[in-house]
């Protein structure tokens, strides 16, 4: 007893290896430090967990041995306190003893995983298995992180954004984005019409721009990052020019858009143009866009998958919860660009337009952003 | 640091750079490390972001950087073609974030797939040249899109396009709209630097753009090199303009679009510049609205495309020259064309099909109307169609005279009367007018342009008198007759500024010499207004002189002369067809009074030794031609001559000189009963001896010694009266004595001495050895008293070779040569 107590006695280190169904082994390309496989939405995560006893000679006593499941949110600000959206059980062996190595299999059939792992800059949503040997004393403890990737399907409604905005008597330019909605792989493909020049632009450049907002209420945080910083323009348009934009996503490091998870936080990007004048002030315009994640083809005719409804469903669309937005997109297929010369299939915004600060203005000239 | 210094500088450090990352970039694709060179490749082009440098300057670093992207253009096309293909690299480079490494970049690696794989080649190229819009700082567009253009030159499709079947690797429709379209870019982005930094700036500007226009030309020198061009294709609008915007949408083109993510949407645009060639270059060129680029480009198009092409779209060309901007020098571009078509129609005659002289004239009426051009422009359009009608329809004389008719319209319409010689406008009407004299060399097709005298008239004085000047020496090089009346009229109607006075002259002497010169041309013309028959010369001389009489004192003299020799000469005529016109004597009589009358001109301009020289050979020509009543005629002149003698003739020398003549005309003057011939032998050796000096004296009276001797009467024999002219000789010896210097005696003496001897050896027996010995005794006594100088020199040489004459005569006479064998006896 003593010997236990003082941590003489027995102990054992846990293993788990984890087995897909199809066997094959996905890994997450992204983090290459822990090479962790990824799961999506209602797949079984299965395996087994190996514990291997440290010393062969002697015994391990436990009151029982677990396997969880987990899916929690944390808040960085807030260390103690984890919040689990997910969590099941499943009881490997009762209590009792054990004198040589010992494999449990497990199965968590179609397990529910609602949401992306993120990491972010504030808040961390993480899926992981936990083994856990319960001793008298001290449990032995062994956790393993999985990647969830939430998936969509094309969305129906993909409309091109279109808009018309400007300074009045200075700069008025009409912008067109193909899409509102780009999975992670895709191009954003669009134009800049220069309507009316009156300032002597440097240079134009789209940035990406991740916004994480966690909290609630008074405590609402955000957190603004510039993924990527896209020069489009070189020098000075004049009236009539049409500036092509291509913009390949691939290579940045983005999410799907994640809004109000597990009413927690949010992920959301949005495209901002900025225009550059010789005196070095900034005129930009941002406007959200919603990422998505394309399934993978083998996946595609995978039933009875939950969609998560945070997400670009088709079905529902943005969310009545959402702050109003400013644009209301044009109906139009996109591809077919002929008509657009028609006044109401765009919008025309003024300057100074807008509710709150996320989109406070159409074009703005502001000398710090 | 100067502004240059400061550019050497820049340009320095830009270079170092480019040679280092160069470097870097080389050694990594060497080592296959491609994405690591990409990076290097990408920090190298960063340097043509630069807005520090001149456009040169901006040149210099342009060409070391796209040197150094040869080799990565290179290194990937070996890798492609060895199948080592790098996936998604068209989509990699596009991660720079800076535009312009990206877009040189995308340039390159572009050219790669084209190069290795030909069926990207239409959609590629479009993307590329769509993309290139990102860049509008004019000068780092106008060197990416020349970069483009660059890379493109050698895979631009030039396959015809046909209806039926598809080329994914592109036809020549898409090559012409792929150029096209960065012609119009490129075009935009050269203007746009007219407008760009601070007007004081404007000639460093203007420099500048002058610098880089090759760069928007050559687009059209592309366009040229493509064969499959056509006619057709160069001139019409395009067919097909909806089919190919369909064609974007085939589901056969999509997997390329999307593998690549090609610019979709910009097909719309496309649609605008869908037009072949001449109409899309011209609308560019029109709506660009800038004077050097359209001065530019339009010398640009006539300059690189064919002629034949020129020919069939003249219409559109010079429609589009009324729309270019006022300031135009649209008179140089039309002249260009006009004259590039003149050659190419004087070389090639199947190009008479296009109406090319209506078409012209037509649409540059238009262009003179839509544009106020200067007046000078006009006439110097005028010009250029005056050249164009005379070299390429020589025969068609209409032509000629209808530029004419609308330059005289023009002016009639401008209300302008006169023309200053100083005003550009009399210059380049005179280069026209000049034109037809030169082509034709031929004064006679000249003037059956109906509007040329029209035009004449236009020029003030000097412009007149210079085209009368051009017109006659012309006429006097090619010798072109005029043969009629009317035109004698005309003629002399247009060279009128060296007929007769002008109103509009400018008072004040004109240059005599000059003055001379132009008369004397004048007067070699009259020998070429000549018909060949002789009653209508006749009239031909009356108009002339009719003309001539107008001339005033200083002209007549030029003029006249000639006249009365074309008429002696028609006498001659008449005197040869005796046998065939039976009114000939008539008509010679009417000739010789005309001839009378018209020196009579003379004598009224206070003239004097030239009407008595007119007289004299009047006098020789009729005792010529024996006609009835021609003693009276010629005695008439004679005496006429005689008479200016008397009494206008004052000065010494010329007396003597006009005395010569009288006596030598007298001499050969045969017509003459001894009625009429005594007084006037008699008249001739008394003015002889009446002249002034005792010199003078000696020799006309020794001169007039012929008189008595070979002169003939009337029924040809020779006179030979040794008597007389005996007297005369020893009047002459008389009169030698009298002079007081003994070097002229001795001179006269030696002359003397000859005259005796012609007359010895003549067979005039009054001359003795005695009167010989005498004489040469004289002169030996007196020859040795002469100082020497050259004169007495030349005197002394005179007289051996007289003397030595004779002994040569002596010593080589035969026996039977009595004449100078009695001439033994001589002392000499």
């Amino acid at each position: 007893m003593l010997q236990t107590f003082f941590g003489l006695g027995q102990t054992a280190e846990l293993e788990i290896i984890l087995d897909r169904p199809d066997g094959k082994k996905k890994l997450d390309e992204s983090s290459k430090k822990d090479q962790s496989l990824i799961y999506y939405d209602g797949e079984t995560v299965s395996g087994r967990v190996n514990v291997i006893l440290k010393k062969s000679s002697s015994r391990l006593e436990h009151q029982g041995i677990k396997v969880e499941f987990i899916g929690q949110i944390e808040m960085y600000y807030d260390r103690g306190n984890h919040h689990e959206f997910t969590s099941l059980v499943k009881e490997l062996a009762r209590p009792g003893e054990m004198l040589q190595n010992t494999s449990y299999n497990f199965e968590f059939l179609n397990v529910e995983k609602p949401y992306e792992t993120y990491t972010g800059s504030n808040v961390r949503l993480r899926y992981f298995l936990r083994v856990t040997v319960i001793r008298r004393i001290y449990d032995i403890v062994k956790e393993m992180d999985i990647i969830v990737h939430t998936l969509s399907s094309y969305p129906d409604m993909n409309n091109s954004i279109k808009m018309e905005v400007g300074i009045e008597d200075c700069l008025h330019i009409e912008f067109e984005y193909n899409k509102c909605k780009y999975h992670l792989k895709d191009v954003i493909v669009g134009k800049i019409y220069f309507l009316l020049v009156r300032i002597k632009i440097k240079h134009m450049e789209i940035a990406i721009i991740k916004r994480e907002t966690t909290g609630s209420g008074p405590n609402t945080f955000n957190e603004n990052e510039t993924i990527a910083k896209y020069e489009i323009m070189d020098g000075a348009p004049v009236r009539g020019e049409s500036i092509p934009i291509r913009v390949f996503l691939a290579g940045y490091d983005l999410t799907p858009t994640m809004r109000d998870v597990n009413k927690r936080f949010s992920v959301r990007y949005f495209l901002n143009l900025v225009l550059m004048d010789e005196e070095d002030r900034r005129y930009f315009k941002q406007q959200e866009i919603t990422l998505w994640r394309k399934g993978e083809k083998h996946l595609k005719g995978m039933q009875n998958r939950n969609e998560p409804s945070h997400l670009v469903s088709g079905k529902d669309g943005p969310k009545g919860s959402e702050a109003p937005r400013t644009t209301s997109q044009s109906v139009q297929p996109s591809g077919s660009l002929d008509n657009t010369d028609s006044e109401n299939d765009h919008n025309h915004s003024p300057m100074n337009e807008g509710d709150d600060e996320q989109i406070r203005s159409s074009i703005e000239d502001s000398t710090s952003e | 640091m100067t502004q240059m210094e400061d550019q050497e500088k820049q340009l320095e450090f830009a270079l170092a750079s480019v040679q280092k990352q160069g470097v870097h970039m080389k050694m990594c694709l060497d080592k296959n490390k491609l994405m690591e060179a990409l990076k290097h490749a990408s920090a190298m082009l960063a340097e043509l972001r630069t807005s520090l440098l001149s456009p040169k300057s901006y040149y210099e670093l342009f060409m070391k950087v796209t040197n150094e992207l040869c080799y990565l253009d290179l290194y990937l096309v070996e890798e492609f073609e060895r199948g080592r293909k790098v996936d998604d690299l068209y989509q990699i480079i596009q991660y720079a974030g800076n535009i312009v490494p990206r877009l040189y970049l995308l340039i390159t690696v572009g050219l790669v797939y084209i190069k290795t794989n030909t069926n990207l080649k239409r959609d590629l190229l479009k993307d590329l040249v769509e993309m290139c819009r990102g860049v509008q700082h004019p000068l780092r567009g106008l060197f990416l899109r020349h970069y483009l253009l660059q890379c493109s030159k050698n895979v631009l499709p030039d396959i015809p396009d046909n209806e039926e079947t598809e080329h994914p690797e592109g036809t020549v429709r898409d090559s012409i709209d792929f150029i096209l379209m960065n012609f119009a870019e490129m075009n935009k982005l050269w203007v746009r630097m007219q407008h760009q930094g601070h007007s004081r700036e404007k000639e460093r500007r203007e420099k500048e753009r002058e610098e880089l226009k090759i760069l928007v030309g050559t687009n059209l020198v592309r366009l040229s090199h493509l064969d499959s061009i056509t006619l057709d294709k160069y001139r019409k609008l395009h067919k097909k303009l909806i089919q190919c915007s369909i064609k974007v949408n085939n589901p056969k083109f999509e997997p390329v679009q999307q593998k690549f993510h090609l610019l979709c949407y910009p097909f719309v645009m496309w649609k605008q510049h869908l037009q072949v060639v001449l109409p899309g270059i011209l609308e560019q060129i029109v709506s660009c609205r800038d004077a050097i680029a359209q001065e530019y480009l339009m010398e640009c198009i006539i300059q690189v495309f064919p002629d034949e092409f020129h020919l069939y779209t003249l219409n559109v060309f010079l429609k589009s020259c009324c729309e270019l901007q006022p300031s135009v020098n649209v008179k140089t571009i039309v002249i260009l064309m006009i004259n590039r078509l003149t050659i190419f129609t004087f070389h090639n005659s199947n190009a008479s099909e296009v109406k090319l002289f209506e078409v012209l004239t037509e649409q540059i009426a238009n262009i003179i109307q839509s544009r106020d051009l200067p007046l000078e422009d006009t006439v110097s359009l005028q010009a250029a169609m005056v050249g164009l009608a005379l070299k390429c329809y020589p025969d068609n004389l209409d032509y000629v005279d209808k530029s004419l008719q609308t330059i005289s319209d023009t002016f009639a319409k401008r209300k302008i009367e006169k023309i200053s010689h100083k005003n550009p406008v009399s210059r380049e009407l005179m280069a026209l007018m000049k034109l037809p004299i030169d082509n034709y060399n031929d004064l006679l097709l000249v003037m059956k342009l109906k509007h040329f005298p029209e035009i004449i008239e236009y020029f003030d004085y000097t412009g007149r008198k210079t085209i009368a000047i051009y017109l006659l020496q012309n006429a006097v090089q090619c010798r072109t007759m005029i043969p009629s009346v009317e035109q004698t009229e005309i003629v002399l109607t247009m060279v009128s500024p060296l007929v007769k006075d002008q109103p509009d002259q400018p008072v004040g002497e004109e240059d005599p010499e000059d003055f001379a010169e132009e008369q004397s041309l004048l007067g070699r013309f009259v020998h070429h207004m000549k018909a060949d028959e002789p009653d209508l010369q006749f009239k031909i001389l009356m108009a002339e002189r009719e003309h001539f009489s107008l001339g005033g004192n200083k002209r007549i003299c030029y003029t006249l002369p000639p006249l009365v020799f074309q008429a002696y000469q028609l006498a001659l005529i008449y005197s040869g067809k005796r046998k065939e016109d039976e009114l000939w004597e008539k008509k010679c009589r009417k000739i010789f009074q005309f001839c009378h009358q018209t020196i009579l001109e003379l004598t009224k301009a206070e003239l004097a030794e030239l009407p008595l020289r007119l007289f004299l050979q009047g006098a020789l020509t009729i005792s010529q031609i024996n006609f009835k009543n021609y003693e009276t005629v010629a005695y008439e002149f004679y005496s006429q001559a005689f008479t200016l003698y008397e009494e206008e003739i004052s000065e010494s020398k010329c007396q003597l000189a006009a005395i010569i003549l009288l006596i030598g005309t007298f001499e050969k003057i045969n017509c003459f009963d001894e009625e009429n011939a005594e007084p006037v032998r008699t008249q001739c050796a008394l003015a002889a001896s009446k002249l002034l000096k005792k010199p003078d004296q000696c020799r006309a009276v020794a001169i007039s010694s012929h008189l008595f001797w070979s002169a003939q009467n009337n029924v040809g024999q020779p006179l030979q009266d040794g008597k007389r002219v005996m007297d005369c000789l020893k009047k002459c010896v008389r009169i030698t004595k009298q002079c007081m210097e003994v070097s002229v005696q001795v001179q006269l003496f030696v002359e003397l001495l000859n005259y005796y001897v012609y007359f010895y050896e003549r067979g005039n027996n009054n001359v003795s050895v005695d009167i010989l010995n005498q004489l040469i005794g004289q002169i030996k006594k007196e020859i040795t008293g002469l100082t020497a100088n050259e004169e007495t020199e030349q005197i002394t040489k005179h007289f051996e070779n007289t003397i030595a004459y004779l002994q040569n005569r002596i010593e080589s006479a035969d026996t039977e040569d009595s004449v100078f064998k009695a001439l033994e006896g001589l002392m000499l």
